[in-house]
C-alpha cells in the first residue's frame, strides 16, 4: 500500500468516526433519550460478553457499541497495572479497565479522532476517574515509551489501520517484558467480493480494512510476540455489526442484495487474540 | 493530563523523552506545550488533552 493511500484511510476513518460522535451526542442529550442508539449498544456490549455490572459501572455515554468486544482482556487485568487501549473511542473499555486495575494502577487511552478524545476526557471527568488518561495520536506512531506498560488492549481497532503490522510493532515497544498484547478484532476467513473491498463505508465499518485471520496472527508473530492464542471466534458478527444504526446506513448505501450479505457475513470472524512480550534475560537464561 | 505520566510519555516520532511547559495547571496540565529537543517539534496540550499525533496528521 503506497504512502498516499495509508494517509488517506486514515483520514476517511478519522472523519468517519467523527461523525458517529457527533451523531451519537446530537440525539443522545437526557431529555430525549427516544431516538438514541445507547440502549442497542447496551444490548450489543451484552451480546459479545460484558456483564450488567461492568456496563453499570461506567460512564453511560462512553459505550458507543462499536467494538466486537473484549471483555476476556478486561477480566485478565491485575490491580495496579498500566494498561494502554489502541483505539480508545468515547472511553468504554478505558473506564472498565480503570475499575479493574485500581487507584495504583492506570489507563491510557489513545485516539485519533479529537472528537472521540473529547468526549472520553468530559466522560472521565463527570465520573470523576482519577485514574484514566486520554491522548490524541495515532496507533501506529504510539506517543509512549518504551517497555513502560503491562498490558495492552484493543477492541476491534486494529482492523482499521492501513499498517497493521506497525501497530502490532509499536504495541510490543511499549509493553514491558513479560507484558501482554489482549485484543479482538475483524479478520477475514476468505477475501471479501470487490464492491465490499473499495467501499469507503464498510472500510469504516471495519469489514473492508481486516485482513485474512493467518496474515493477521502472523503480524504480531512479526512483531516479537511468543505464546499467541486465539483465545476466542464468533462467526456471522455481521449480526451485531449491521444491527447497529450506522452499519444499516452502510448497506443502504452499497445497495447490498441480502443472498451477498451472507456470503460476506461467512467470510469475517470477530476473534480475541493475547500474546506476551519475551523476558530476553530468561531467555538467555534458559538457553 | 497528569503531570505524572510524563514518565510513559515519548515522542510520537523519534520515542524520546518529552519536555513538559505547563501554562495552566500544575498537577493536572489543562493548557501547555510538550517539546521533543530530538525532533525540535512542539506538541500542544489543549484543554487538558495532548495532541500527539504525528505533525503532518494534525488538522
Amino acid at each position: 500500500m503506497t504512502k498516499v493511500r495509508k494517509e488517506e484511510i486514515k483520514k476517511v476513518v478519522r472523519d468517519g468516526y467523527a461523525k458517529i460522535v457527533k451523531q451519537n451526542s446530537s440525539c443522545c442529550t437526557p431529555a430525549n433519550s427516544c431516538c438514541c442508539n445507547a440502549d442497542l449498544a447496551q444490548d450489543m456490549s451484552k451480546k459479545v460478553g460484558y456483564t450488567d455490572e461492568e456496563l453499570k459501572a461506567v460512564p453511560e455515554n462512553s459505550n458507543l457499541g462499536l467494538g466486537c468486544g473484549n471483555p476476556v482482556a478486561i477480566a485478565s487485568l491485575k490491580e495496579g497495572e498500566t494498561v494502554l487501549d489502541l483505539g480508545s473511542g468515547a472511553g468504554f473499555d478505558c473506564f472498565l479497565a480503570a475499575n479493574k486495575v485500581g487507584k495504583n494502577g492506570r489507563v491510557i487511552g489513545v485516539d485519533m479522532t479529537p472528537e472521540m478524545v473529547d468526549k472520553a476526557r468530559s466522560n472521565a471527568r463527570n465520573d470523576n476517574y482519577e485514574n484514566v488518561e486520554f491522548r490524541l495520536g495515532e496507533i501506529e506512531n504510539l506517543p509512549v515509551a518504551d517497555n513502560s506498560v503491562d498490558v495492552v488492549i484493543s477492541n476491534c481497532v486494529i482492523n482499521l489501520s492501513p499498517d497493521k503490522e506497525r501497530v502490532f510493532r509499536e504495541a510490543f515497544r511499549v509493553l514491558k517484558p513479560d507484558g501482554r498484547l489482549m485484543i479482538s478484532d475483524m479478520v477475514l476467513l476468505k477475501e471479501l467480493p470487490d464492491f465490499i473491498k473499495n467501499s469507503v463505508e464498510a472500510y469504516i465499518g471495519c469489514l473492508s480494512g481486516a485482513v485474512m485471520r493467518n496474515e493477521y496472527v502472523e503480524g504480531i508473530k512479526r512483531a516479537g510476540f511468543q505464546d499467541i492464542r486465539i483465545i476466542d471466534e464468533k462467526s456471522s458478527p455481521l449480526d451485531y455489526i449491521f444491527n447497529d444504526a450506522n452499519a444499516s446506513a452502510i448497506i443502504e448505501n452499497l445497495e447490498i442484495p441480502s443472498e451477498k450479505m451472507k456470503e460476506v457475513s461467512s467470510s469475517v470472524i470477530s476473534i480475541k487474540v493475547s500474546g506476551i512480550k519475551p523476558n530476553k534475560k530468561c531467555d538467555i537464561e534458559l538457553t | 493530563m497528569k503531570r505524572d505520566l510524563m514518565d510513559i510519555l515519548a515522542c510520537p516520532m523519534c520515542k524520546c523523552d518529552l519536555e513538559l511547559e505547563a501554562v495552566e495547571g500544575d498537577e493536572e496540565i489543562i493548557t501547555g506545550t510538550l517539546y521533543c529537543a530530538k525532533c525540535d517539534e512542539f506538541y500542544p496540550i489543549e484543554e487538558g488533552i495532548p495532541n500527539l499525533l504525528p505533525p503532518d496528521f494534525r488538522r
